[in-house]
């Protein structure tokens, strides 16, 4: 039993994983982009 | 011995093209650190981005801090002596954080109540004494914590590089990459810590699945699982079996440190607090119970991986680094995953690999060296001095303390002889804080008549937990081990065990002296928008 659920969380979060992966690593260069202009943008409104 | 091992660890495929894929990378990671310098104006934004930060930029700055190579070397490490039954750390904690990212549990109201730390929730909730005590406990349990990560980061570069056979590398690796991370965490703070984390978490995601990949066409899953059996037998995979050198009161722990990880430890609730709503921490959350099971899980792996080659493929590294009953002294088994790594991956990807684990032990460096420093000038410095300190003179001191820091755990690693696993040495020395903070954010959160003197006492019981800490229970006599033989003859309680009585007896007192002591003027629970 032992080894059938190992094998089935193994190999299950590797699969989530990898679909996460290129979804975050699209995602979150859009993020920086939004994150750099934010904070961009509050600096000019400071000064 | 030392010559064995000198010439067992010299046969790695690293090579120059993987040295320049190193630096390449190195470069990239300081030029950010000084790209991004201009952004920081003030607090906010040194150490919490701005609270400006997405949901996928959370996620990959959440798995690139908690997945560090300290992880990944530690998770070896557990992989390599417990086998499949080490996966239960995994499922532990990729459940509970789920359920949090489910709730919000914790989290959500923390983000609510727009603290910059933990120690400034204590404050909000109880009192000022209570924040100073909770930043200085949090300070020490967590500087402690990080005592190592310096030198088993080092072991790894050593490890698959083949550097381990020069007497000397160790401590030089463990200086340059110290140099490298402060340069960039001092000058660019949260912001520089973010982009780093991001790019690392698209170097190592690919890396560790392709590495994975090239493990499993090499061995064979079903000759992995057949191998462990013969050798190892049933204890190798159920953690539940007194054999498997966990057992039912590990097991609970595991799942104690799921959530302390998630959800009480400050590197990962930093990142919840610097989101840019409630919602998106949820999603943060449940997206993460991903990474944070991978974390887990792929190491172990490549430690399992690496016990099976070297039992059946290179038996020089197994005489090396498996112990037989009775036989002689083996080699430190930190090294097994790194060495296994560097025999079995092609060149380039080698140095790929190497760069993703460089990266992972600078982005895990540079957050926890930034949370602490900060603990120190926010929660301990600052409301011991009230008003007086100006958001410049913060700045520079958080600055002052991440190179403080830094000095320490050079000097920690090097003189630190204890014979704990990574990971459980970890958990004991981050239980001197958590054990309280976990007793004051349950309470403080959600019940309405947590005291500050309940709180304050209950923060204080925390440091009980360094009772299960190998040198400390064999001064006191929790554990005898004869000098001779060098094995444990007597052990009245083990580290996990330790643990859980130290969460239990910090509840205890946190309720008992909320009763006893309330306070005159009750503060008000937050309640999530």
């Amino acid at each position: 039993m032992w080894q059938q659920l190992w094998t089935f969380l193994f190999f299950g979060a590797l699969g989530i994983f990898a679909l996460m992966s290129v979804w975050v690593t699209i995602g979150g260069y859009r993020d920086i982009k939004t994150l750099l202009q934010r904070l961009k943008d509050d600096t000019s409104e400071e000064e | 011995m030392e010559e064995a091992f000198s010439q067992a660890v010299s046969q790695t495929q690293f090579g120059t093209l993987d040295w320049i894929i190193v630096a390449l990378y190195l470069s990239i990671s300081v030029f950010i650190g000084f790209g991004v310098k201009k952004y920081v104006r003030n607090m906010s934004t040194y150490l919490g981005a701005g609270r400006a930060v997405g949901t996928c930029l959370g996620i990959a700055t959440m798995t690139g801090t908690e997945m560090g190579l300290i992880t990944v070397m530690y998770n070896a490490q557990k992989g390599f002596t417990g086998g499949f039954a080490a996966f239960h750390i995994a499922l532990a904690a990729g459940i509970v954080t789920f359920f949090v990212g489910l709730s919000g549990f914790f989290v959500c109201r923390l983000r609510d109540m727009k603290v910059l730390t933990i120690p400034e929730f204590y404050e909000k909730r109880f009192d000022r004494k209570t924040r100073i005590l909770g930043g200085i406990m949090l300070a020490l349990g967590g500087i402690l914590n990080m005592g190592l990560f310096l030198k088993v980061g080092s072991m790894f570069i050593v490890g698959i590089t083949g550097m381990s056979a020069e007497s000397q590398a160790l401590p030089w690796v463990m200086t340059l990459l110290l140099l490298l991370v402060l340069v960039y965490t001092v000058l660019g703070g949260m912001i520089s810590v973010i982009i780093t984390d991001y790019v690392q978490f698209v170097v190592l995601s690919f890396g560790i699945l392709v590495t994975t990949y090239i493990c499993i066409q090499k061995l064979g899953w079903t000759h992995i699982m057949e191998s462990l059996e013969t050798t190892r037998g049933a204890s190798s995979f159920n953690p539940l079996d007194e054999g498997s050198g966990f057992g039912w009161s590990y097991v609970a722990w595991m799942a104690m440190l799921g959530l302390v990880s998630c959800a009480i430890w400050p590197t990962a609730v930093a990142r919840a607090l610097a989101m840019e709503s409630t919602q998106a921490v949820k999603r943060q959350y449940m997206w993460s119970s991903a990474s944070f099971m991978i974390r887990f899980l792929i190491p172990c792996f490549w430690g399992i991986c690496a016990f099976v080659y070297f039992n059946d493929q290179a038996p020089e590294l197994g005489t090396l680094f498996i112990p037989t009953e009775g036989g002689v002294e083996t080699a430190n088994n930190l090294y097994a995953m790194p060495i296994f790594l560097g025999r079995i991956l092609p060149a380039g990807l080698v140095g790929l690999i190497t760069a993703a684990m460089i990266a992972a032990f600078m982005s895990t460096h540079d957050s926890y060296l930034l949370c602490w420093s900060s603990v120190i000038t926010q929660d301990i410095l600052a409301p011991m001095m009230g008003r007086t300190l100006s958001t410049k003179a913060r700045i520079q001191l958080t600055r002052l303390f991440i190179v403080l820091i830094g000095l320490y755990i050079l000097y920690w690693g090097l003189i630190y002889e204890g014979s704990d696993d990574i990971w459980d040495y970890m958990n004991v020395t981050g239980a001197v804080y958590f054990t309280g903070a976990f007793s004051l954010l349950l309470g403080g959160l959600y019940w309405r008549r947590a005291s500050s003197t309940g709180a304050f006492l209950a923060l204080l019981s925390g440091l009980t937990a360094l009772l299960g800490l190998d040198p400390i229970q064999r001064m006191v006599g929790l554990k005898v081990i004869d000098p001779e033989t060098g094995e444990v003859t007597r052990q009245i309680m083990t580290g996990d065990q330790v643990g859980l009585l130290t969460v239990a007896a910090s509840l205890a007192i946190f309720v008992i002296a909320s009763l006893l002591f309330p306070d005159k003027q009750p503060k008000s629970i937050p309640t999530t928008s």
